[in-house]
C-alpha cells in the first residue's frame, strides 16, 4: 500500500523530533543537577567581612595564595583535598594551628587579621558535625 | 500545523518538568549562612526559612550592639565607664543592670566559682591584652582583695564598684547574646538554625531531614585538629556551652597557664578538667530576650570548670538549675550526666573512656 504524501516524514518533522529530544535531555539534566545542588567544594575567603576570593578546590593544582588584613598577612596553601594556613605573622597563630580543613562547613579564622576561609559546597557527610563547640 | 503544535507541547512539557524541580525547594529549606567576627570570637549563623537572611543580619547587628555595650576595653562602653568611675555610681541602664544581677546570682549559686570581678586578676596574667606574664603572689594577693560580689552595688538602673574593682562580663556576654538571638529566631519564625558564638551554640529546631543537630565537642587533647572530637551531641532546641583551658593559654618556664582563673586563688584553675560542656533545653515559650538559659549555661560552664569533677557533679545533683554536663578530664575520661547520655555519640578514635553518672 502506498502511503499518503501528507504522512511521509519530511525535514521539518525531523527538526521537531530533534527539538523534543533536546528539550527532554535538557529537562533531565536540569532536574538531575538540582539533586546534587551542593556543587563542588569551594573555598570562600573574606577579609574584614568582604568576600575577596572564591575558588573551586578541585580546580587548583596546589600552590600558595596570600591574603592580608588589618596589617597581617597569611600564606595559604591549597590542594584539591583542602586548605591550610602555612604561615602568618599574626600574634595568636590560631589560624596556623587550625591545620587543614577538608569538609564543607569548616573554616579557618584569623581574628587579628579578620580573615575567614570557609569551605562551601561539595558532598555533605550526614554523619559529620553540623557545628563544633570548644 | 501539527509540527508547531508538537513543538509547543514540548515547550510546555519542559516548563512543567522544571517548575516541578523548583517546587522541591521549600521555604523551610532555604538556608543562609553568615560569619561574623564580634565579641572577640568568630560567630557562624546558619538559619533556614523564608526570613533566614533577615534573621542572620539582625543577629549580626545584635552581636555588634552587645560588643559596643559590654566591651571592657572600648572606652565608649558602659562597662568601661563603670570600671573607671572611681567608685562613683553611674547609670548603666536596665539591660546591663539585669546582666549584672544575673551574674551576681550565679556567683552566689556557685559559691564564688563564677565571678565577674576577677577581671583585674585576669589582666595581671595578660589575658585581656594578650601580653602574657606570671604575676607575683604579692601582686595577686593585693588584687584578690578587690574581688568578690561585695564590691558591687546595684540600685535600680545604677551600679557602683569599690574603687579599684573592675568587672568583665565576658563570662556571660556570649551566652546572653545567644539568648537574644533565640528571641530573634522566634520573632522571625525561623524553623531551624544553628547559632555558633565561639564556645556557645544554640541548636534551634532540628536538621532539615528531621534528625537532631549534630554538635561536636572539640577534643581538648587536640585543639589544633578541626576533625578531633571528644564526643558528639545530638541536640534539638538546646543551648550548649563549652569552657576549656585549651582555648587560650600561654607557656612560661615550662608550665602552661590558661585563661580560666580560680577566684579563690587568683591562679588558673587546676581542677583536673580539660573542658566542661553545659547543655540545657531552650524552651521556646520562655524565650523573651532577657538573660535566660544561654546566659546560665555560659556562667555555669566557667564555674564548673573551676570547681572540678566532684564539686561540679555535686552541683548538678543539687538540682539548683536544670542542665546536663559533659566533662572531659585530664586523665582521659569523658563523664556525661544521665539526662543527656542517650544523646551523646562516642568518638571511638579519640581514645577516651566514657562514663555515665547519675
Amino acid at each position: 500500500m502506498k502511503s499518503s504524501p501528507e504522512l511521509r516524514p519530511c525535514l521539518w518533522d525531523g527538526l521537531v523530533a530533534l527539538l523534543v529530544v533536546v528539550l527532554a535531555a535538557a529537562c533531565a539534566l536540569a532536574v538531575w543537577n538540582r539533586g546534587n545542588d551542593a556543587g563542588e567544594l569551594t573555598a570562600v575567603v573574606t577579609v574584614g567581612g568582604e568576600e575577596t576570593d572564591r575558588f573551586v578546590l578541585s580546580g587548583t593544582s596546589g600552590g600558595d595564595r596570600t591574603y592580608s588584613g588589618n596589617g597581617y598577612t597569611l600564606r595559604v596553601s591549597l590542594s584539591p583535598e583542602g586548605v591550610r594556613v602555612e604561615e602568618a605573622d599574626c600574634p595568636t597563630q590560631d589560624c596556623v594551628h587550625t591545620g587543614t580543613i577538608t569538609r564543607t562547613g569548616q573554616s579557618i579564622v584569623c581574628l587579628p587579621a579578620r580573615i575567614i576561609i570557609r569551605l562551601e559546597g561539595g558532598t555533605v557527610d550526614k554523619d559529620a558535625p553540623d557545628v563544633v563547640i570548644g | 500545523m501539527k509540527r508547531f503544535a508538537s513543538a509547543l507541547l514540548a515547550v510546555i512539557m519542559m516548563v512543567g518538568v522544571t517548575s516541578c524541580g523548583w517546587r522541591t525547594v521549600s521555604p523551610d529549606e532555604a538556608r543562609e549562612v553568615i560569619q561574623v567576627i564580634a565579641m572577640d570570637t568568630v560567630m557562624i549563623f546558619t538559619t533556614y526559612g523564608e526570613k533566614s537572611t533577615h534573621a542572620d543580619y539582625l543577629s549580626e547587628d545584635e552581636a555588634r550592639r552587645l560588643e559596643a555595650l559590654l566591651s571592657r576595653t572600648d572606652e565608649g562602653s558602659v562597662i568601661y565607664q563603670l570600671n573607671h568611675a572611681g567608685g562613683l555610681g553611674i547609670d548603666v541602664g536596665e539591660e546591663v543592670c539585669g546582666l549584672m544581677a544575673a551574674a551576681e546570682e550565679y556567683t552566689a549559686a556557685t559559691d564564688g566559682a563564677f565571678d565577674i570581678t576577677i577581671a583585674p586578676v585576669a589582666s595581671a596574667w595578660g589575658f585581656t591584652e594578650q601580653e602574657y606574664r606570671v604575676p607575683s603572689q604579692a601582686e595577686l594577693d593585693s588584687l584578690l582583695t578587690l574581688v568578690g560580689p561585695e564590691h558591687i552595688t546595684l540600685a535600680g538602673d545604677a551600679a557602683a564598684l569599690t574603687p579599684g574593682t573592675q568587672i568583665d562580663l565576658g563570662g556571660i556576654a556570649k551566652g546572653y547574646a545567644s539568648d537574644r538571638m533565640a528571641d530573634i529566631l522566634k520573632e522571625n519564625n525561623i524553623p531551624r538554625a544553628t547559632m555558633s558564638l565561639g564556645g556557645n551554640v544554640l541548636a534551634w529546631g532540628d536538621r532539615p531531614d528531621g534528625t537532631p543537630w549534630r554538635v561536636g565537642i572539640q577534643d581538648p587533647k587536640n585543639p589544633d585538629d578541626a576533625n578531633a572530637f571528644a564526643a558528639l551531641l545530638h541536640l534539638t532546641n538546646a543551648f550548649a556551652v563549652t569552657s576549656g583551658g585549651y582555648q587560650r593559654f600561654f607557656e612560661a618556664d615550662g608550665k602552661t597557664y590558661h585563661h580560666i582563673i580560680d577566684p579563690a586563688t587568683g591562679y588558673p584553675a587546676d581542677s583536673g578538667l580539660t573542658s566542661v560542656t553545659v547543655v540545657a533545653d531552650c524552651d521556646l515559650d520562655e524565650v523573651d530576650g532577657g538573660p535566660g538559659v544561654g546566659t546560665m549555661c555560659d556562667a555555669l560552664s566557667t564555674a564548673l570548670f573551676v570547681m572540678g569533677e566532684e564539686k561540679a557533679l555535686d552541683f548538678w545533683r543539687s538540682g539548683a538549675y536544670d542542665f546536663d554536663l559533659v566533662l572531659v578530664t585530664e586523665d582521659g575520661r569523658v563523664v556525661v550526666t544521665d539526662g543527656i547520655a542517650d544523646e551523646l555519640e562516642r568518638s571511638e578514635e579519640s581514645g577516651y573512656i566514657y562514663e555515665v553518672v547519675s
